[in-house]
């Protein structure tokens, strides 16, 4: 042990899946946590911090669930690898344990593992309110003695003895550190003691247990240096020491050691668990009604986005415009009110029209996730999954590739198989997400009439819907061949526990819905904010004299034909953007994307959408609201009455829109995302492959969907705008 | 722990609705998984029901639910 004292004092809380750990978690530090990766991963890292008088504060760590120390997936590795290394920010000076006391008979493995690597540790015996209920009497005072730790019932839904349990946390940190303890419950094997008394030199601070975990796993943990390796996989081979027998023996023991110390202590007064969920699951596991369900509920999730977002959506996008109105009519007139008007609060609607859709999406998926819906619908689609080369996990994060492809990239890390993880990776961007909800909606509205049909279902919903089949397709089939082309690595699991069915703990959803809204607005919000203030001075500015040219050009033709004065400022500004850096931009890219109806002004949005998708609708407004002299119009408004100055044709007309609808469904344009699958497959190789592979798809389908979609009938001179946009 | 004659059936060969008791693990890596899980040997298991579109089965271990592979159910030799 280090010879001073740790300020913060740190705790990491363990336990297995569906422990409850997370909620008490939530519970013990409330909104005050922070979310970042744990060093080198993406596994999700949650800290919070409990503050006491005396300015002390100590810091806890939520470690991924797993059932034992024996890993067989990446987040479950990382709880072994910050437990066996010293050096590790994440340390622990000790260990809060969760286990769920209904099922206290099989929580325990873990526990005791924990205790034999050394660390002072404290179990929350949590969901006492549902031991209750369901008649279970235990002795917490005798099993505490006899585990040796102190215990404590606590309930992450009632809050039930938190306050005990931050009272024992407390003075934990104020006792001086003791040095690890070498009492272990499991007696090492001789060939065990032999490696353990070997690898003593090399680790000084470990216990024995924890250098035979060392032992177990030289061949993967990360922070072990090459010799260092090398120097245990050779004492390793000299002791004879076989990994998978060991661990057998060593699980047998310790179930031996713990079941009749919870025999003791815990006394069923009936016997009815689970009545409530395997009757349930009759039904929504039910081999034909199951699948059934799941669908039904994906079609009610969409139509909730789609139906409930639009209001908010429609306060903040007119509030953003009549903010923008505002700003120029106080400013002096000049490249302030612009930047300000036209670049920054252009940019700034461009984030927060996004919230409620995110907010509906991760309420909803999370509340899934928080009843124990999740785990059924991995184990319904396993098999299917599969014959795409998937994971039935994988599914989850499909789903919640619907809200953002990062945190369902991320969650495919309990994914044991390599092959079946790598292609969740690579497929899972072609799930719409929630950036490119705006740009559907935008787009939609021009193609598809509001009507509504069978009563229920809007048309427009049902447009929405079919091009997130069409993704979920693409993700498919592209899985199908990777599948083909791809080596098989190693072995593959599902053994998945279905957790009880609990009603929702809507803390738990609140936090998790509080938490990406307030990322997505802060990580994705600075990007779309700065490219969409980067976008308004590209296309405000151009080449010296190029700016002046077009102005005296636009005098001239103006002068020539006789336009009023409305009409030559409408011109000039539209030959201004042309001479701009950004119009030479979308010149420059003009010839790739005419082939698929674009003309250069969608060339800018799509440049600037390579960063992030989620940019189009912010740089449409940045780039019409510089062209356009109507203040007071919305970018839907301005977009639909787009027309070609040479043909008169409507720009956004259906073939050219429903390329570009198909062409955001397939195309890779996600700087984040892409960066993300470096993390998680350690090489630029695959997000490469990804990159190129989905854009390319994107551009082929568009270019079919333009070229064979015939065209519209020629315009009738006064075409009606669609009923909603008619009325300002 | 490896696979002895006679000593079970597999647990694929359940019946939906019977339950069978551990005997043995014909893979020791699944077996180290299922184990940790709470599924020993002389565990009561008990098959719920298949999965849909042919896929492992739905099983009910002591006071545990836990969702298996084919393959995985393979493994687990029960009497």
């Amino acid at each position: 042990m280090e010879p001073f004292i740790k300020e913060p004092f740190r705790i990491a809380v363990i336990g297995n899946p569906n422990s409850g750990k997370t909620s008490l978690f939530n519970l013990l530090t409330g909104l005050q946590q922070k979310v970042g990766n744990f060093p080198g991963v993406t596994v999700e890292r949650k800290t919070g911090h409990l503050i006491f008088p005396g300015g002390k504060s100590i810091e806890l760590t939520d470690l991924p669930g797993t059932y034992s120390v024996y890993p067989t997936s990446e987040d479950e590795r990382l709880v072994v690898q910050t437990l066996t290394d010293t050096q590790n920010t994440d340390y622990p000076d000790a260990v809060l344990y969760v286990a769920d006391v209904t099922r206290l008979e099989k929580h325990l493995l873990l526990f005791t593992q924990v205790k034999d690597m050394g660390f002072p540790v404290i179990l929350a015996l949590n969901m006492s309110d549902t031991a209750h209920a369901e008649g279970l009497e235990i002795n917490f005072e005798r099993l505490s003695r006899k585990l040796g730790v102190p215990a404590v019932a606590v309930s992450g839904r009632t809050g039930e003895g938190i306050e005990q349990l931050k009272q024992i946390l407390t003075d934990l940190s104020r006792q001086a550190p003791e040095g690890p303890s070498e009492h272990s419950v499991y007696r090492l094997s001789q060939e065990e003691a032999r490696l353990a008394t070997e690898l003593q030199d090399l680790f000084p601070y470990l216990t024995a247990y924890q250098r035979i975990l060392l032992a177990h796993h030289a061949g993967w943990l990360p922070h072990l240096s090459l010799p260092v390796r090398t120097k245990v996989l050779e004492a390793v081979e000299r002791t004879g020491f076989r990994d998978l027998a060991l661990q057998v023996r060593e699980t047998m023991q310790r179930f031996d050691y713990f079941t009749p110390i919870v025999q003791q202590n815990l006394r069923k007064t009936r016997e009815r668990p689970f009545t409530l969920t395997e009757r349930l699951d009759n039904l929504l596991t039910h081999r034909i009604a199951g699948p059934a369900i799941f669908f039904l509920l994906m079609l009610l999730v969409f139509q909730a986005i789609f139906t409930l977002a639009s209001y908010p959506m429609d306060w903040i996008e007119s509030g953003i415009s009549a903010l923008s109105a505002w700003t120029k009519s106080v400013l002096p007139p000049g490249w302030l009110a612009g930047l300000i008007g036209d670049g920054l609060l252009a940019g700034l609607g461009g984030v927060l029209v996004f919230i409620p859709q995110i907010a509906i999406l991760f309420f909803l998926i999370s509340l899934l996730e928080e009843v124990g819906y999740m785990a059924r619908a991995a184990f319904m689609f396993d098999r299917v999954m599969q014959a795409f080369g998937l994971n039935g996990r994988s599914i989850v994060a499909l789903i919640s590739g619907g809200a953002c492809a990062i945190p369902a990239i991320m969650s495919a890390r309990t994914i044991s198989n390599w092959k079946e993880r790598l292609i969740t990776i690579l497929v899972t961007p072609f799930i719409s997400c929630s950036a490119r909800i705006p740009v559907y909606t935008v787009l939609i509205a021009f193609v598809v009439p509001e009507k509504t049909v069978l009563g229920f279902f809007t048309l427009q919903g049902l447009a929405f819907m079919g091009l997130y089949l069409l993704g979920i397709a693409a993700a498919l089939l592209s899985a199908l061949v990777f599948k083909w082309i791809l080596r098989s690595g190693g072995t593959s699991y599902l053994m998945l526990e279905l957790p009880p069915y609990r009603p929702p703990l809507m803390r738990n959803v609140w936090i998790t819905v509080w938490e990406k809204v307030r990322s997505f607005t802060m990580e994705a919000g600075k990007v779309i904010l700065v490219i969409s203030m980067v976008l308004w001075v590209l296309a405000s500015y151009g080449p010296p004299g190029a700016m002046k040219n077009a102005q005296a050009r636009a005098e001239q033709i103006a002068r020539e034909k006789g336009l009023t004065p409305q009409e030559s400022g409408a011109l000039a500004a539209s030959l201004e953007m042309e001479a701009s850096f950004a119009g030479k931009a979308g010149k420059w890219i003009e010839p790739v994307i005419r082939p698929l109806g674009f003309d250069w002004k969608i060339g800018i949005a799509l440049i600037a959408s390579f960063a992030a998708r989620e940019v189009f609708v912010g740089a449409m407004a940045t780039i019409y609201s510089i062209s356009d002299q109507e203040d007071l119009l919305l970018i839907r408004q301005r977009m639909a009455m787009e027309h070609d100055p040479l043909t008169g044709k409507k720009v956004y007309d259906p073939p050219t829109t429903w390329a570009l609808l198909i062409f955001y469904v397939f195309a890779m344009q996600c700087m984040s995302t892409l960066a993300v699958v470096r993390r998680e497959t350690l090489s630029w190789k695959w997000p490469l492959i990804q990159f190129l592979f989905m854009t390319g798809l994107a551009y082929l389908s568009a270019w079919a969907v333009a070229a064979f979609l015939p065209p519209p009938p020629p315009p009738p001179p006064s075409s009606p705008p669609p009923p909603h946009l008619a009325t300002p | 722990m490896a696979a002895v004659q006679n000593s079970g059936k597999p647990l694929v060969k359940v019946g939906v609705g019977d339950t069978g008791f551990v005997s043995d693990f014909t893979n020791d890596r699944i077996a180290g998984k299922l184990m940790a899980m709470g599924i020993l040997p002389g565990c009561a298991i008990k098959v719920v029901r298949r999965a849909p579109f042919g896929g492992g089965c739905y099983i009910k271990a002591d006071n545990i639910l836990l969702a298996l592979r084919k393959d995985e159910a393979c493994t687990i030799l029960v009497r």
